[in-house]
């Protein structure tokens, strides 16, 4: 969809929503009589929000159908994620629709809950708040990241109960760079960074493209970044023990020992120093660190980290000759001695490198940073017992789960004498816990405002009615936390939704009603304040000093356990959603289960093999995982992702999993308060038993087949390649399906034309990342089955679209990602198989797959080289009222019919009526399948390649351009351009 | 045979038509549980859906389309003994002709139900007939599974038809020598044939057309079969010898079975002086002849494999012979090709045991053939992130053995029933023995 | 004028046949039939026959299912006229493969059909005059005669060392 038809289309969306409802409003999800002015069935209404699935907050496109929101998309005016969608933010329907939502509240009454009515559990709320207030300091709050209206109103209300204000819980909480940042630049928050301004960058595990501050922003920054330019590459290092996502999509995965990163970042300081950078600061800094540093030196570095001295030296010799270069401290979850350290050494380099700081924003700060620490939130939890306290009231965090190696928080919870609500949408260990579970709308119901980053405003509305009759939090809030004569009782607000437009109006100048719904058309207001207020310090030295000094030698542990952030489930919350559970690990290609990976090395030390169960321990915990080999993590390292393992998801799809998070230290960090995502001596065993990984799969490596290519950046600049003309897998020329691609030499049949459209695509290897957004994307638009764990291991996965992983069969520790599905072959194999013509090729050039038509004969996919069609087993579910979410527009296949990728035929087709309403052709670009609109790096080009002029049939001249297994003269339809790699 | 005259044949042949034993009863009566079994099976999957077998991506074929092969190629000796033989003048086909026949008719019935329990969507089955309709949706005749609607359901009706008309002079014999319910059923049978020597003339005329008619389509049947897979671009199917390497499989694999066949029916009805050692010799060379060609066969993919370069190729077969599935392609290459090799010693071919273990043998390998084959080929294909494996459930177990019963519960209906060796050709084996020999 | 008697001489011996019906060629007899358990080509021979017409019919059978076949193809290819696999429409190769199935379908149904109706069956009128030991181990040779020459032909049987077999005869007959 183009700037202007969303502008269009999201206008008329809200205009009426803005006019006709309310957060009362009682909207049905039936089939209406009489449908409101701005619903016509069949037409979809766009409506401007938020994405509240992380702390990020991108700008959200919600596509409503006959009254129910059936695909997310990424707002395209939205600064932070210009239009795109992590797999994350596709998957908050599944939180709406999820089934065991729960639909009405609950009660505790001796150990067992009971349901309430609404009204019925407000009343016993105010009943609660009331009797808080008698007293003073009796009622707490603990809530995830909010906006700035919402957190008001929260803080009003508790300082109105005469209680300390909110505390805000996130499991990442970036306490170690926040007092990096206090440290070194004298801000206690998170700054912003402008990584695409960067020649050259360095990571220390920052995993930014999977969960790290906010992804998607960072994840199309990073390609800007990272781009191929005409003749040269920016360099990414990414320096850790566990590759991870963003290691993958480094030039150079530096791996080093587990806890030695810190040493690495404080010998780049060092080196620094002597390489006599950053003059402009003062003399006295320089000194005390050079003297202060005086250990770390090279030598010590090379033995301690494992890195090879030549990987060093290069790093070295491109960071000192770096125009802009840009340094990353440790990833998500790093608050050990050891990350704090290197995230103050970060900085430090950083500011020596750069003394102005170009790449570092303090203006544009991200939202996240009013989290807690982790040693408040224990503070939190330590004093309800001593105060007192009454009531306590958890708004959509889950601290148990997230702090589940020790017992202080549910201790602290069942103290029969607290009363704990939790403003819960699903039973999770938390809200198992509470007393009252009182569920609130959730973000895509709901009037809100959210930005991501300071001074960002970002508008949340309901973008469809309701599924249950949840009130809003803060109109729960402010019937029940305010005495009649608080001063919000004043402000000219019934509902929630007025004390937003008031305070917007108060904060961001959004006078009037016009303003009001432009900033909801558009989703915001986003033009940020650009001078940047520079709130920096000087480095506080001696506290530096004091730091580095403080290092104590730590002997290096034999096994080290780390726990990793994962990109599907960030830190948990997303763990019900049945799609990030099918759609398999970026990296591992492991689907619904949580193996420990380790490197082989690793394993053969403790003669342990793939898919054993192995009992893992740790100091604070144990537990009892299967085992994945894998290269991308240093011998020693044993890693799992976290968000899997709830024990209080009461059906098996969102208690799959395991939990990690128990094998960790329930102590904060002392210098950054922080928690630490690592565990040392870890000791592990054999039990004995083993279990089938739901691996999707086949294989580790392509086997010498031309399928994930890649070219070095030298061959790409001696252009004299030798044009390809041969008939062998080697030298197989680029052969276009369109007239032009055949050549008697290869085809005993001539071409066959189309009609004005020639649909095909363009997947540039080297921009993807392999996040699996595209996938996610595809599942929603397309109505794909999700199977289950179990039909995963009989090899039944449904994905139309699945970004393959290849290891490099000579470096195994380097992966290449291939966004397969169908390929829309001009000959395409599956078709002339079909006894009932079901796969056929369309006038358009499209490999139509005529669900009605098909037996099931299955000799498609026999026939298919790329294994991309997927058959219908069974007839697979969606529990209701999951089947609100399916795609009007998209047949949902049954039992015994062959589906595949369709190019988002439906959304061809809308094209073509627009066109022909318009009485004009479709524009190059008008028509974007649901991978290419979510794609956060602009990775794949979908267009007509019959037009000259098409953005895709220019790409298709691009010199990296080759068909997946063009040898076999099936002319695809998908031409990828070659991943371009560096020798460094 | 000297000793044999026409009144002794007549005589042990028509003997097995008497009434049977009740075990004989008892027999059919479990078969026919075991044909119920499958049945229930194959209902269970029709309401649940095909997944409640084993295929899966990238293995989409199972058991049902290498029994398929497996029956169809059962089938082809039959036709090979009766039109084949016939037309080479091989008067040792004559004892066999008929039991291979019937057993050519039967196997290709059973055959022809794999197509359809293998449907993903079986009640949809008749899109894939040229019926008149009025969208005017026709199948599409380019796909290899139209040449086999097409092929097998010819080869079903002429290999009938081949059979009936053979057996009409018999018929008339059994008329001849039956009062009763039994004598009516074979007049109405029998046609009215008299062997008057006006129907001889036209009769030996129109079985010659018969067999020349049915020579050609065995080849094609099987050919058809095989190009299912050849004409598909999957590594391990994509070659040109598959027509010949199908069809001498086939072959290989029946002669095996009418061995499996004929010894116990040779020993239950006394057929000794009928069925004599030598016929069952000559057999047994056969399948020694057959048996090498698919050997030569297995080379050849190899030799190819390596010949071509071609990665793909190259990977398929290195993994055929060391991957997760080499002991289905070690037993084909032992059952089919070094276990044959056997009957070069005269000791084993003229030994009716070892004769009989080493066709179950052979059966046994050929299966695993078509295993390795169908399945092989997709499981280690063109896209190594797709590579899988397949394993047959209990369901696919039930209904392989439903149809194994039905094959045995209506050779057994036959064999009882119907005159099991031809009277005929017998005595002309007797007779003009010597100018038919072969 | 009718004949009245139908006498069946029944031989276990090829060779006696051939000679018989060799014999009853000059005798005032009148040689209708030889049954026989097996074709025996002698016989045959000594009757000198000429070739069966069944033949042409599996030929047109033959030709016709080719043409059909073929046909069939071709024409529903072109109702919709879709591509697969970059094939052309009117695809020879298989279409031929699908007109050689029909070919040799056809064929077999001309030559059924050539059988029945060239053998004049299924008839029971061939029943008529016979004797069921023809289908074991006797060549039946059927003559008539005059009622007047019965123990003529009779005799004509027996010294050529068959058993004989006499009919009644009635008034309309000969099939």
């Amino acid at each position: 969809m183009d700037r202007r038809t969303f502008l269009k289309i999201a206008g008329m969306g809200s205009l009426s929503f803005a006019s006709s409802c309310t957060s009362e409003s009682d909207k049905k999800l039936f089939s209406l009589v009489r449908a409101p002015g701005d619903m016509v069935t069949g037409k979809a209404g766009w409506y401007a929000s938020t994405c509240r699935e992380c702390p990020a907050g991108c700008g959200i496109l919600a596509k409503n159908r006959e009254g129910r929101i059936i695909k997310l998309e990424g707002n395209p005016l939205h600064p932070i994620n210009k239009g795109r969608l992590c797999m994350r933010g596709q998957a908050a329907l599944q939180g709406v629709y999820h089934p065991n939502r729960l639909k009405a509240p609950l009660f505790k009454k001796n150990g067992r809950f009971q349901a309430l009515s609404f009204s019925e559990a407000t009343s016993l709320l105010n009943s609660r708040t009331a009797a808080a207030r008698t007293g003073s300091n009796r009622a707490r709050l603990l809530t995830e990241t909010v906006g700035q209206s919402l957190m008001q109103l929260l803080t009003d209300a508790l300082q109105d109960l005469s209680s300390p204000p909110p505390l805000v819980f996130e499991s990442y909480a970036y306490e170690s760079l926040k007092t990096a940042n206090k440290l070194v630049f004298g801000l206690d928050g998170l700054a912003s960074y402008h990584i695409d301004q960067a020649d050259l960058l360095v990571s220390f595990g920052a995993d930014f493209l999977e969960t790290w501050l906010s992804p998607v922003e960072y994840a199309w920054k990073f390609k800007a970044m990272h781009a191929l330019q005409t003749s040269t590459k920016n360099v990414f290092y990414h320096v850790n023990p566990v590759q991870s996502l963003t290691g993958a999509n480094a030039d150079r995965w530096v791996a080093c020992n587990p806890g030695s990163e810190s040493l690495m970042a404080l010998a780049l300081v060092k080196h620094a120093l002597s390489a006599d950078k950053g003059r402009e600061l003062s003399a006295t800094l320089q000194q005390t660190l050079t003297t202060a540093l005086a250990a770390f030196t090279r030598d010590h570095l090379l033995q301690n980290s494992g890195i090879s001295p030549t990987t060093y030296d290069k790093l070295v010799d491109r960071l000192m000759r770096a125009r802009r270069p840009l340094v990353l401290g440790p990833g998500t979850g790093a608050s050990d001695s050891n990350g704090f350290l290197t995230h103050v050494a970060v900085n430090l380099l950083n500011l020596l490198l750069d003394p102005e700081l170009h790449r570092l924003d303090f203006t544009r700060r991200h939202r996240v940073e009013m989290a807690a620490r982790r040693s408040d939130v224990l503070k939190f939890f330590n004093t309800l017992n001593t105060d007192k306290v009454e009531l306590l009231l958890i708004n959509n965090t889950n601290p148990v789960f997230s702090m589940s190696s020790d017992n202080t928080v549910k201790e602290a919870l069942e103290r029969p004498d607290l009363f704990v609500v939790c403003f819960s949408n699903f039973m999770d260990e938390t809200a198992a816990l509470a007393d009252l579970i009182l569920p609130v709308r959730m973000p895509l119901e709901t009037w809100d405002e959210y930005g991501g980053k300071t001074g960002l405003v970002s508008t949340l509305q309901p973008a469809m009615g309701k599924l249950t009759h949840a009130p809003h939090l803060g109109d729960v809030i402010s019937k029940a936390c305010f005495s009649p004569e608080s001063p919000v009782k004043t402000y000219p607000v019934k509902t929630y939704k007025d004390y937003l437009v008031y305070m917007l109006a108060d904060a961001h100048g959004i006078s009037d009603e016009l303003k009001w719904v432009k900033t909801l058309q558009q989703g915001g207001k986003f033009d940020l304040p650009d001078d940047p207020v520079n709130s920096r310090q000087p480095p506080e030295t001696d506290a530096i000093i004091k730091l580095l000094a403080g290092q104590v030698e730590s002997k290096p542990s034999e096994l080290t356990f780390t726990a990793t952030p994962s990109i599907r489930f960030f830190d948990g919350r997303g763990a019900n959603r049945p799609w990030l559970c099918e759609i398999p690990d970026p990296l591992y290609r492991i689907a619904w289960q949580t193996p420990v990976v380790m490197h082989p090395g690793t394993a053969r030390a403790n003669n342990i093999e793939q898919e054993d169960i192995v009992g893992i321990e740790s100091k604070f915990g144990s537990l009892e995982a299967p085992v994945l080999l894998s290269e991308l993590v240093v011998p020693g390292l044993l890693t799992m992702n976290i968000g899997q393992g709830h024990q209080a998801f009461d059906n098996e799809t969102e208690s799959s999993g395991l939990n990690p998070l128990q094998l960790l230290s329930p102590m904060a960090h002392k210098d950054s308060g922080g928690t630490d995502f690592n565990s040392t001596d870890i000791k592990i065993r054999k039990t004995g038993r083993t279990m089938k990984l739901a691996g999707t799969a086949g294989s580790l490596t392509q086997h010498g087949r031309t399928l994930a290519l890649s070219i070095t950046l030298a061959e790409l600049q001696n252009k004299k390649t030798t044009p390809r003309s041969g008939l062998t897998m080697g030298n197989f020329p680029l052969t276009l399906p369109l007239p032009e691609g055949y050549d008697p030499k290869r085809d005993v049949f001539p071409p066959h034309d189309h009609d004005t459209y020639r649909w095909g695509m363009v997947v540039d290897l080297d921009k993807c990342i392999g996040c699996g957004a595209c996938s996610t994307a595809c599942y929603a638009e397309n109505n794909i089955g999700i199977v289950g764990e179990k039909r995963i291991l009989q090899g039944r996965e449904m994905a139309w679209m699945s970004v393959e992983r290849y290891h490099v069969s000579d470096q195994m520790e380097r992966v290449a990602f291939l966004p397969m599905m169908c390929q829309h072959c001009d000959n395409a194999p599956c078709e002339s198989v079909c006894p009932v013509y079901a796969p056929h090729h369309s006038k358009e050039g499209l490999n139509n797959q005529i669900y009605n038509r098909c037996i099931g004969t299955r000799y498609c996919v026999q026939n298919c080289p790329y294994k991309v069609r997927r058959f219908n087993w069974f007839t697979w579910k969606w529990p209701k009222p999951m089947n609100l979410q399916l795609n009007p527009d998209v047949t949902v296949r049954s039992k015994g019919v062959m589906e595949k990728c369709s190019f988002c035929i439906q959304r061809i087709k809308a094209a073509h009526n627009i066109a022909k309403n318009e009485n004009r052709l479709i524009r190059d670009d008008e028509v974007a399948p649901a991978c290419v609109q979510t794609c956060p790096t602009n990775a794949l080009v979908f267009g007509n390649l019959m037009d000259k002029t098409s953005h895709v049939r220019k790409l298709t001249e691009n010199p990296r351009a080759y068909q997946a297994l063009g040898y076999l003269n099936t002319k695809p339809a998908v031409i990828y351009l070659k991943k371009v790699i560096q020798e460094i | 045979m000297t000793q044999l005259t026409y009144a002794k044949i007549d005589q042990t042949i028509l003997d097995t038509l008497t009434p049977p034993k009740w075990t004989y009863w008892g027999i059919l009566v479990l078969l026919f549980i075991g044909v119920l079994i499958g049945a229930a099976c194959w209902t269970y999957q029709i309401f649940v859906g095909i997944g409640v077998g084993g295929q899966n991506n990238p293995v989409a074929w199972g058991t049902y389309l290498i029994n398929f092969v497996f029956w169809v190629g059962i089938a082809h000796s039959g036709t090979l003994i009766s039109a084949i033989l016939h037309l080479f003048r091989a008067g040792w086909r004559n004892p066999i002709a008929r039991a291979a026949e019937t057993m050519t008719v039967f196997a290709v019935c059973v055959a022809g139900l794999f197509p359809f329990i293998h449907l993903g969507r079986v009640w949809q089955v008749y899109y894939m007939l040229p019926i008149p309709n009025q969208r005017l949706l026709w199948p599409n005749f380019l796909s290899p599974l139209m040449f086999d609607v097409i092929a097998i359901s010819t080869y079903l009706t002429v290999s009938s038809l081949f059979w009936y008309t053979g057996m009409l002079p018999d018929l008339a014999a059994v008329r001849d020598r039956s009062t009763g319910t039994r004598h009516k059923i074979f007049t109405f049978l029998s046609f009215g044939w008299t062997g008057a020597h006006e129907q001889w003339r036209h009769f030996t005329r129109g079985y010659l057309f018969f067999a020349a008619l049915a020579t050609p389509l065995v080849i094609s049947v099987h050919s058809v079969v095989s190009w299912d897979f050849a004409l598909g671009i999957v590594p391990g199917w994509h070659t040109t010898i598959f027509a010949p390497y199908f069809v001498a499989g086939a072959i290989h694999s029946g002669l095996a079975m009418v061995l499996t066949l004929m010894i116990p029916l040779r020993k239950l009805f006394k057929y000794e002086d009928i069925i004599t050692m030598e016929v069952l010799q000559n057999v047994a060379k056969t399948i020694v002849l057959t048996g090498l060609i698919v050997g030569l066969a297995y080379g050849t993919e190899y030799f190819l494999a390596w010949y071509s370069h071609n990665t793909v190729e190259m990977e398929q077969f290195r993994w055929r012979a060391l991957g997760d599935y080499r002991w289905g392609f070690y037993f084909m290459v032992l059952c089919n090709t070094l276990a044959p090799l056997l009957f070069l010693f005269k000791k084993i071919r003229t030994t009716i045991i070892s004769l009989f273990i080493i066709s179950l043998i052979i059966n046994f390998g050929m299966w695993w053939e078509r295993f390795v084959i169908i399945v092989g080929g997709v499981a280690h294909g063109f896209a190594p992130h797709a590579w899988g494996l397949y394993r047959p459930t209990m369901i696919e177990f039930g209904i392989m053995f439903g149809t194994f019963c039905l094959f045995f519960f209506l050779f057994m209906l036959f064999a009882k029933h119907l005159p099991s060796v031809s009277m005929t050709e017998m005595k002309e084996t007797l007779e003009g023995g010597h100018d038919h020999a072969a | 004028m009718p004949h009245e008697r139908h006498i069946m001489g029944l031989f276990k011996n090829e060779e006696h046949v051939i000679s018989a019906v060799e014999a009853l060629k000059t005798s005032p007899y009148e040689f209708i039939r030889v049954n026989t358990p097996i074709p025996s080509h002698k016989i045959m021979q000594a009757l000198n026959l000429k070739k069966s017409k069944v033949g042409w019919f599996t030929l047109c059978g033959g030709i016709i299912g080719f043409f059909s076949g073929f046909g069939l193809a071709a024409f529903t290819a072109t109702r919709w006229d879709l591509i697969v696999s970059g094939k052309p429409i009117m695809a020879i190769i298989p279409f031929v493969i699908v007109g050689f199935e029909a070919t040799i379908l056809f064929a077999v149904f001309g030559n059924v059909i050539g059988l029945l109706t060239q053998m004049r069956m299924p008839n029971s009128g061939w029943l008529k005059y016979y004797d069921p030991r023809c289908s074991g181990e006797h060549f039946g040779v059927l003559a008539t005669c005059e009622a007047h020459q019965k123990d003529g032909l009779e005799d004509f049987f027996r010294k050529r060392g068959a058993e004989v077999k006499s009919f009644k005869s009635s008034p309309k007959e000969l099939i």
